[in-house]
């Protein structure tokens, strides 16, 4: 798993303009990574997101929306992006959005959340 | 013998509440051996079973007796007062025979009465005089040592032979015994209706209220009003499924077509949709209803994870029944399985660090800022909804992923086993909860058998499915 942080030393460069907007920035980090999560550092069902992918085999990248600096807009943002309850956990595989918690557990349930992760390269064999 | 019952029929129509007159009419009625005929069964919560065996002894005891002299000097005044009123008087010639009845099994208390005046006396009934029977002590305590005190202890008139004593004896047990299982019987029965009636108070009071009352509202203290609101709909719903699995079982005896079983598979479907819906609202208003397993059967609580059933363990338990699967479904059930199972894991892990993190506020919260803490904890604890709301999802979502597995004559068989196993489980919890308990009652094992057949015939609709 990876952290991102939204200032500071990162592993990843993340490109830091004031008049991005939100979305934007969404899209850009999701597409940065085969498998990313938006996350929050007290949530639990995040806990949750990120165990279950953790058990599929596959390092999800993981963006603290309470970590960033402008984490409410983000917030706002996911939120709007696919209408659930929560703004967190999100998860985006190969730049796509899968959804949030309910959608991950449907997908893989109906199995075809592994195919995903194969096609996105997050998972071999 | 007449003469003495003169003052009686006035006496009768001037006694007030019957009732209360009960526990001294007894010992004193005893004293009229004509009394032995009284029959009238209209008797309230009063044991029958305990008055006969008393009328049966001390119709012994006046058999025995050659000089029935005694008894009438023994008789006080004030008996002729107290009569039952209820109970017709039978102005019949006194013949001693409450003691012919004494060797049959008792357990119709009524009829045994019924029959103590029409049976001729004989030679086996007499028998020595037995000692005051302890049940006395429950109709008239305070009477029973002054009945032994004012009788004369009557010799023994014929020689008793032995097995007859040892008949008589057991007969006596088992219809004690069979008194007893009355009694407890009827104790569950009486508990049973008060639980009914609190839960009907609680009913209406939560229509009354609305629906959201929040979790400790509630004066009756058991459940919230979301609570039983779900409670209410979930019993319509068991009804609904009953309804559902009889239709699956025709269908599929009837071997209907696959379109017309389609459309009652289908339905299964959406009324299974329907109950995680109702749960999920039910979630909103009092989550801790649903994740304790308070709307469920005991037997149900004890598999309960997450405020239901685990999709691992009921596809785990379908496997063998689906048989014959071809070898790419049971793959794909398999592989079911193993998400399922990854899920519940990775769910089951997110409620831990809830659960932690809740300890942790709980635990560190300082005097000073105790408000604070426990805004945050509160804060934590709304997060329940949202995991048994996914741990709903997951199960609403492995019944489709069985269903898009299956065709359709599996898929009705499936749902049927289904529906099938969880009735099976609530009857269990239902037969657990009537079993006898009392540990007297246990020894007798053919009694406990026979109780245990009529509880299962008590719950024959339960078992109408099987």
């Amino acid at each position: 798993m990876h952290y991102q942080t939204g200032s500071g030393s990162c592993k990843v460069p993340v490109k830091r303009s004031v008049a991005t907007d939100p979305m934007e920035r969404i899209e850009r980090m999701a597409a940065a990574h085969a498998v990313v999560i938006f996350s929050d550092s007290t949530c639990c069902m995040c806990h949750t997101a990120k165990r279950l992918f953790c058990s599929l085999g596959v390092s999800p990248v993981v963006y603290e929306i309470d970590q960033d600096p402008r984490g409410e807009d983000l917030s706002k943002a996911l939120l709007r992006l696919h209408g659930g309850a929560a703004p967190v956990p999100t998860v985006f595989i190969g730049g796509k959005l899968l959804g949030a918690i309910d959608s991950v557990m449907a997908s893989h349930i109906n199995g075809s959340l592994v195919p995903l992760l194969k096609e996105a390269g997050a998972l071999w064999l | 013998m007449a003469s003495h019952r003169v003052g009686e029929p006035a006496a009768l129509s001037d006694s007030g509440a019957p009732h209360h007159h009960l526990p001294y009419a007894i010992p004193h009625m005893l004293h009229h051996p004509s009394n032995s005929t009284f029959i009238n069964q209209e008797g309230p919560a009063f044991d029958f079973g305990e008055l006969e065996e008393a009328i049966i002894l001390q119709g012994v005891k006046i058999n025995n007796d050659d000089k029935k002299q005694h008894l009438y000097t023994a008789i006080r005044p004030a008996a002729t007062l107290d009569m039952f009123p209820s109970w017709p008087m039978r102005f019949q010639q006194h013949t001693p025979r409450g003691s012919s009845k004494s060797g049959e099994e008792s357990t119709d208390s009524g009829s045994a009465l019924n029959t103590l005046s029409n049976t001729p006396e004989s030679p086996s009934d007499h028998r020595q005089p037995p000692p005051p029977p302890p049940q006395m002590d429950a109709a008239g305590g305070i009477d029973s040592p002054r009945m032994s005190g004012s009788q004369p202890h009557p010799p023994p008139a014929k020689p008793a032979p032995e097995k007859t004593l040892r008949r008589l004896a057991q007969n006596r047990e088992a219809a004690r015994k069979s008194r007893l299982r009355k009694k407890a019987y009827v104790q569950q029965l009486e508990s049973s209706r008060i639980r009914l009636a609190q839960l009907e108070q609680d009913l209406q009071r939560a229509r009354s209220q609305g629906l959201f009352l929040g979790g400790g509202g509630a004066a009756s203290g058991s459940i919230s009003s979301g609570g039983a609101i779900f409670d209410m709909e979930y019993s319509r719903w068991l009804d609904d499924d009953h309804r559902h699995i009889s239709e699956l079982r025709t269908a599929l005896q009837a071997h209907l077509s696959d379109s017309d079983l389609r459309v009652i598979v289908d339905g299964y479907i959406a009324h299974y949709d329907e109950i995680f819906s109702l749960k999920g609202a039910a979630a909103k208003s009092d989550v801790f209803h649903l994740i304790t397993g308070m709307w469920t059967t005991p037997a149900e609580r004890c598999f309960l994870w997450m405020g239901g059933f685990r999709p691992s363990d009921l596809i785990k338990m379908l496997i063998p029944q689906l048989d014959p699967l071809t070898e790419q479904q049971f793959m794909g059930i398999c592989s079911l399985q193993h998400s399922s199972q990854q899920a519940e894991e990775a769910l089951s892990q997110g409620l831990d660090q809830l659960q932690q993190s809740l300890v942790d506020t709980i635990a560190n919260g300082s005097v000073n800022d105790s408000m604070h803490h426990m805004a945050v904890a509160l804060g934590k604890l709304a997060n329940l909804e949202g995991f048994v709301r996914q741990a709903d999802n997951l199960r609403q979502q492995t019944l489709h992923q069985l269903h898009r597995l299956l065709t359709i004559r599996q898929a009705a068989r499936c749902f049927l086993v289904i529906g099938e196993y969880y009735g099976r489980l609530r009857a269990l919890s239902s037969l657990w909860a009537s079993r006898p308990r009392e540990s007297m009652i246990a020894e007798d094992n053919s009694c406990q058998t026979t109780s245990d057949l009529q509880m299962v015939q008590a719950s024959q609709n339960q078992f109408s499915n099987f």
